[in-house]
């Protein structure tokens, strides 16, 4: 501690900004985790608690995917002896019609058997007053709100609010308040309890249920009776704890989040760069001051745990301030988050305000410290080392030795081998996750060996474009490589990540769009909800007929999708009418006879896989599968294997013949209408509107919308690309600030020679500015290098373990392209600085300097 | 060529240091100049405002009767390179470059043609009879060496005034004596202005003045 | 439902009892016997007033065929306006809990009722569900705890207990059995060594040989709030239809 104050704080005093800096290297690594995880969590925590909140007492779920099943399964679970309560729900989230309300979450239940499980807190207080049970089960337009949600919106009981149903908007009626906390917080607030039976009449579920929640009898294991319900309702449900849901949900979540880890761990591996050069120049600097430490009696030890202790300081401080503008960045992300999650993956929460987990809160703060000191470790141990008879000899610093170089390339060699070994070899993923960390870990070992080399090269140009300025600029980088190579491997990595995402949003637009333009070719898309992916609301078999009679319409196709359990991931069931979809798409076939595998999916003899289900289950053509349905097992071997982009998890196409009898479940998500030909689409759409206008909730989509609504979510879902071109373009900054305040202190002398024997102000300028371009232009160049392999392998990942799909390998030209002006022009602003203070201060100093 | 008006120079530190007081001086053109005094006399302070590295606190300093003291940086940078040529006591060579680089620093700065310079370069390390290490790096040469090729560098433009701190400080005495008798050499083939601040006695007697200072005031100025 | 069916079965008495039994299982199995009717109906009326004093009413026509453990009841509400149509089907099973159905017309579909919580309030009343249920003597333990008279009728102190702890939400119950006519006068129930509800009979009067009682109040005492159930144009033994209490003629009604 006296050691921290005597000594290190001077030095810190002394060189502010680059105590400035490093404590940001810190800062942008905690922030960029906490950021971004605390967005997601926002949004997840929301998810989470609105489950946990609405599970209430209940200790098993009975669901079937996103499907539902009929009523009859009910009793099923209601006649297994230790089940003490089985009641049955219907969840969904209605956008309200009142201003400014959003969404709000729907909880379909059967009042009389429902309330042990769940605390409505609707009786008790005085005012709190579920004005008639039988009121409320007697009259379908009945509504529970929640007393924040009818503070808000100015409702009492027997006030009237709209929803949007299945019958279009219709009025409710409030007829009861819920008291706050357990229950009414779940969704923000914005929760609606209304009887179960009304809500298989608004939301179009016909007799199904979405879910049965289930207390167990006191003192009865709960696995025991989830064993007992398995066995009454059959293979094609699960039973689970409600975490189980959350599980799920995860799941589904998965490619995401490991996108999300990929990046955040990034950002603080290159802090932890910008620490470890910090430190190792501070070390360098300090050897004379560590040497006389030593010699007045500092032990090893000591001289470690100072420089530990420093950098402990400067990451607790670092994250302090990382954890503030991590919220703030929270802040920014979260709705952008949630919107993504709800456009893609069709989980709708309401995540407005932040989360804020304390332990990732004290998580982030540890993880910054604790990077921070492993990053200060070897130039803590190299400090410890110094020799104090060389360390007072004047003039000599420690120069990487010849020795230590030969070890790390020897090393990269070995690391390289067995990558390569593991990319020829390897069919299991462990093999390919291993094969990667040892790229990244040879090109990191390797880069001070490669930047020199650049520098060398480099040297003749630079020296051909300025003889003197240039040629200073080279040998700088040449003769410190010390100094260079740490932000020269952080920009090189943090590089490699954009050219790798940026390599997937690429690779994968052109597929994308290629499967939007063959398989959603439909003229319009007559939908229940806003977004495609959205399935809350579901249409009547009844109105395709219905539909077809509208004047314009050649053919209606009827979908029905939702997310099942397959093998213990969740997939996406897409039902289809399988003989009239073959007649309008075309998609891109991996597997199998296109005319053949239609033939016999209509026939309910088969079942189409998109590729990445074939992927990620390791299915193939013939292959026989057995899917858990509420009607018991489905077998049917795979018929064709395409090229399908609907779900991340992977989909599978039956007919909707096959659908409707193992899940008892006529019901439509979508209709594709294909237009006669000359008939406009505007046109019909407006017939479509006003044939059901008043007697359903509908949305008609043209295709053009639909189209660049995809390619929008995909755009959104690379948006994460841009925070880590954000990411890179500062750590450019940071290093190169760094490195080139540490090159001016080092270089004084040499610089005071230089404008002692003429050399101009600007001539200095330009040396620094050089120097700083140079450094940008080989952490590009590395970064680029890095990125085609990084590319490769974030590609082979998607493809065997994220969302098996397959992109062609294509070099993402534009961004590479676009990253060297960003990070030249970086460079060029991080040289501004030090340039100036190198060309002020005191000459004579400067000569004196020794 | 050289005018000193009345010039003081005080460095600001938390005590305030007198280095020079007042002092006034006239070199003529040609002149060779030692500059003699115990530590602390002021002998460098004087020799960095006459090179102008460095600006006196009051009074004027005339380089060809330019007054430095009111000119800007870039006009005073302009001065030291086309009037002025340094030698350091501790070489201050550029470690990363060769001897020929080294040499041609200034004349680059002065954006001369790669042609010219190369051949001005060559020419200089042959004066200063290193016409065969051109492309050793200063690690691989001798103190003397090293003197010489800054010796070399200090000449590049054929400067009128050669100011040289220490230049022998560095080195044993027959190293020493061979760079004195080089600069000597150069003083007479050349007609440079030179003034040497050095310790060395014999450094300081091979000069036809010597300039003594003490607590940064001129004690003697004797002439041969 | 059953509950209020077997209510109305407790209240009713035929006859003066013999004043001299004192094991109080013969008097409860005298009180069930004396219960017996082939058919009853009844327009009821229900009153809950909440400790506020805000009343709520409802009124409802009841029909129910048989009598004990083996009846079927049809309750149709006739007011207030919101839930007129709305009515329920009771099957009761002598060896099992009821089969309930509801049926609302506005959502023109019929409901099972899944009475899994017996401590649950029926339809917001102060009665639970439990409290309306038959139950059966062999189910209880029973102790004469003394004499004592309620609204100046002498009547029997009889404690009675579950046999089987966990079937009932109640510790145990305390009844006073009119020894004129062997029906209730009262019961308090009790969680721990709270009373926690209390059912007062009064208004007992013979209907057709049944003795019966015209107005049950029950009072939640953690609540604070009461019930008041009257019954009107109560009649025993008439003829009714067995097709009126199954779940197509509850869809009828509408």
């Amino acid at each position: 501690m006296i050691l921290l104050r005597l000594i290190s704080w001077p030095y810190v005093r002394k060189h502010l900004l680059r105590s400035a800096l490093t404590i940001a290297g810190i800062a942008l690594g905690v922030t960029v985790f906490l950021g971004m995880h605390t967005a997601n969590q926002s949004a997840l925590y929301a998810f989470r608690q609105t489950v946990d909140r609405i599970a209430g007492a209940t200790q098993l779920q009975v669901w079937a995917g996103e499907a539902g099943f009929p009523e009859e399964v009910l009793e099923k679970v209601q006649s297994v002896p230790d089940v003490r309560v089985a009641a049955p729900v219907i969840e969904a989230i209605v956008s309200t019609r009142l201003a400014g309300q959003g969404s709000l979450l729907v909880l379909g239940v059967d009042m009389t058997g429902d309330q042990s499980l769940r605390d409505y807190q609707v009786q008790g207080e005085q005012e709190d007053v579920i004005e008639d049970p039988l009121l409320f089960l007697a009259q379908p337009d009945s509504l529970i709100v929640t007393r924040e949600f009818a503070a808000r919106n100015g409702l009492a009981i027997n006030s009237r609010v709209p929803l949007s149903t299945m019958e279009g908007e219709k009025q409710f009626t409030v007829r009861g308040l819920m008291r706050s906390g357990g229950l009414s917080s779940a969704f923000g607030g914005n929760l609606a309890v209304m009887d179960i039976y009304a809500a298989q009449q608004v939301f179009g579920r016909g007799r199904h249920f979405d879910r049965i929640d289930v207390a167990v009898r006191e003192g009865v294991p709960v696995q025991q009776v989830q064993k007992a319900i398995e066995a009454a309702v059959g293979e094609g449900f699960q039973v689970e704890p409600p975490e189980g849901r959350v599980q799920q949900f995860d799941s589904v979540l998965r490619v995401y989040s490991l996108t999300l880890n990929i990046c955040s761990l990034l950002a603080l591996f290159i802090g932890m760069f910008i620490i470890y050069n910090s430190f190792s120049i501070a070390v360098a600097q300090r050897r004379s001051e560590i040497g006389i430490l030593r010699a007045l009696g500092a032990s090893q030890g000591q001289i470690r745990a100072l420089f530990l202790g420093e950098s402990a300081v400067a990451g607790l401080l670092g994250s302090t301030i990382g954890v503030f503008s991590g919220l703030l960045l929270a802040r920014a992300a979260v709705a952008q988050v949630s919107g993504m999650l709800e456009g893609i993956y069709g989980i709708t929460q309401r995540a407005e305000a932040v989360a804020l987990d304390p332990r990732l809160l004290a998580g982030s703060i540890a993880i910054g410290v604790v990077t921070s000191m492993l990053a200060a470790w070897i130039p803590a141990r190299n400090a410890a080392r110094v020799d104090p008879v060389q360390a007072l000899q004047k003039g000599k610093y420690q120069v990487l030795s010849a020795g230590e170089n030969r070890v790390r390339r020897t090393t990269a060699a070995v690391f390289l081998a067995l990558a390569a070994l593991a990319l020829v070899f390897g069919r299991a993923s462990w093999l390919l996750y291993a094969g990667y960390l040892l790229t990244i870990f040879s090109a990191l070992l390797l880069a001070p060996t490669l930047a020199l080399w650049l520098a060398r090269l480099l040297r003749p140009a630079l020296k051909w474009l300025r003889p003197v300025e240039g040629a200073l600029a080279a040998d700088s980088l040449i003769q410190s490589p010390r100094r260079t190579s740490a932000t020269v491997a952080a920009l090189m990595l943090s590089l490699a990540m954009v050219v790798g995402l940026g390599g997937l949003a690429r690779a994968s637009y052109q597929p994308i769009a290629d499967w939007v333009n063959t398989a959603l070719n439909p003229d319009l898309f007559v939908t229940s909800s806003e977004t495609l992916a959205d399935r809350t609301y579901r249409f009547p078999a009844t109105m395709g007929p219905e539909l077809e009679k509208i004047d314009g319409i050649a053919q209606v196709q009827a979908v029905r999708s939702g997310r099942i359990v397959f093998r213990g991931s969740p997939v996406m069931i897409v039902a289809i009418e399988a003989a009239r979809v073959a007649q309008t798409v075309r998609p891109r076939v991996i597997a199998g006879d296109r005319e053949r595998m239609y033939a016999l999916t209509a026939a309910g003899q088969g079942v189409i896989l998109s590729e990445n289900m074939a992927e990620l289950h390791r299915l193939s053509l013939g292959e026989t599968i057995e899917i858990a349905t509420p009607g018991g097992p489905l077998r049917l071997p795979v018929v064709g294997i395409t090229r399908d982009f609907s779900d991340q998890q992977g989909s599978l196409l039956m007919d909707r013949s096959v659908f409707q009898r193992y899940w008892n479940d006529d019901s439509v998500n979508v209709f594709r209408v294909y237009l006669q030909p000359g008939v406009s689409s505007e046109v019909v759409k407006q017939r479509i509107l006003e044939r059901f206008s008043g007697e359903r909730r509908l949305f008609v989509l043209l295709n053009q919308e639909v189209k660049s609504y995809i390619l929008r979510l995909t755009d959104q879902w690379f948006g994460i690309t841009y925070v880590q071109i954000a990411i890179a373009v500062l750590v450019a900054i940071l290093g190169i600030v760094n490195t080139l305040t540490v090159s001016i202190t080092d270089r004084r002398r040499e610089l005071g020679v230089l404008r002692a024997v003429g050399a101009m102000r600007n001539q200095i300028r330009h040396t620094i500015w050089m120097e700083a371009l140079s450094i940008g232009l080989i952490g590009v160049t590395l970064g680029l290098l890095l990125g085609a392999a990084n590319l490769y392998y974030m590609l082979e990942m998607t493809r065997r373990d994220v969302s098996g799909m397959r992109f062609g390998y294509e070099f993402p030209g534009i961004v590479a392209a676009l990253m060297l002006p960003a990070i030249l022009g970086a460079a060029m602003i991080s040289a501004l600085w030090p340039a100036e203070s190198a060309v002020r201060g005191s000459l004579v100093e400067a000569l004196e300097y020794e | 060529m050289i005018r000193l008006r009345q010039v003081s120079k005080q460095f600001d530190g938390k005590r305030k240091v007198t280095a020079l007081d007042g002092v006034e001086l006239h070199v003529a053109r040609g002149e060779m100049v030692s500059i003699v005094g115990p530590s602390g006399s002021g002998k460098s302070t004087l020799l960095n405002l006459i090179g102008g590295l460095d600006r006196p606190s009051t009074g004027n300093v005339f380089i060809d009767e330019e007054d430095l003291s009111g000119l800007p940086d870039d006009a005073l940078t302009r001065v030291r390179r086309d009037k002025i040529g340094f030698i350091f006591q501790f070489f201050n060579l550029l470690p990363t470059l060769s001897c020929l680089e080294n040499v041609s620093l200034p004349l680059h700065l002065r954006g001369w043609s790669r042609k010219k310079i190369d051949e001005r370069a060559r020419e200089l390390l042959n004066l200063v009879g290193l016409g065969q290490r051109l492309d050793h790096l200063p690690e691989e040469l001798s103190g003397g060496e090293r003197q010489r090729v800054a010796i070399a560098r200090a000449l590049s433009i054929y400067p009128p005034i050669l100011l040289a701190d220490e230049p022998t400080g560095n080195l044993d005495t027959h190293t020493g004596a061979e760079i004195l008798r080089l600069l000597h050499d150069l003083h007479d083939r050349l007609g440079a202005t030179i003034l040497i601040v050095t310790h060395d006695l014999s450094v300081a007697e091979s000069c036809e003045r010597k300039l003594s200072l003490c607590d940064g005031r001129i004690v003697g100025d004797e002439r041969r | 439902m059953n509950k209020i069916a077997w209510l109305l079965q407790v209240v009713a008495l035929l006859g003066a009892g013999l004043a001299a039994a004192q094991d109080p299982r013969q008097i409860m199995e005298e009180v069930q016997e004396r219960a017996q009717a082939k058919s009853q109906r009844y327009e009821g009326t229900l009153q809950v007033i909440d400790r506020n004093g805000r009343t709520t009413e409802k009124r409802w026509e009841y029909d129910r065929l048989g009598s004990a453990g083996r009846s079927k009841a049809v309750l149709r509400f006739t007011a207030p306006a919101e839930v007129k149509g709305v009515a329920l089907l009771v099957v009761n099973h002598p060896d099992r809990s009821s089969d309930q159905w509801m049926w609302t017309p506005a959502l023109a579909r019929d409901r099972r009722i899944a009475l899994q919580d017996r401590s649950t309030r029926f339809f917001g009343t102060d009665f639970s569900f439990e409290d309306l249920e038959e139950r059966d003597v062999d189910q209880f333990e029973f102790k004469l705890l003394g004499e004592e008279a309620i609204d100046g009728a002498a009547c029997w102190r009889i404690e009675s207990r579950p046999k089987q702890s966990k079937t009932s939400q109640y510790t145990r119950s305390v009844v006073w059995v009119r020894q004129d006519h062997y029906v209730f006068a009262r019961l308090e129930s009790y969680i721990a060594d709270q009373v926690v509800r209390r059912l007062n009979y009064s208004q007992i009067e013979n209907a057709q040989g049944i003795w019966s009682a015209r107005r049950l109040e029950m009072t939640d005492l953690r609540r604070q709030s009461r019930t008041i159930l009257r019954l009107e144009k109560l009649t025993y033994n008439l003829p009714l239809d067995e097709e009126a209490f199954t779940l197509q003629a509850l869809r009828r009604l509408s």
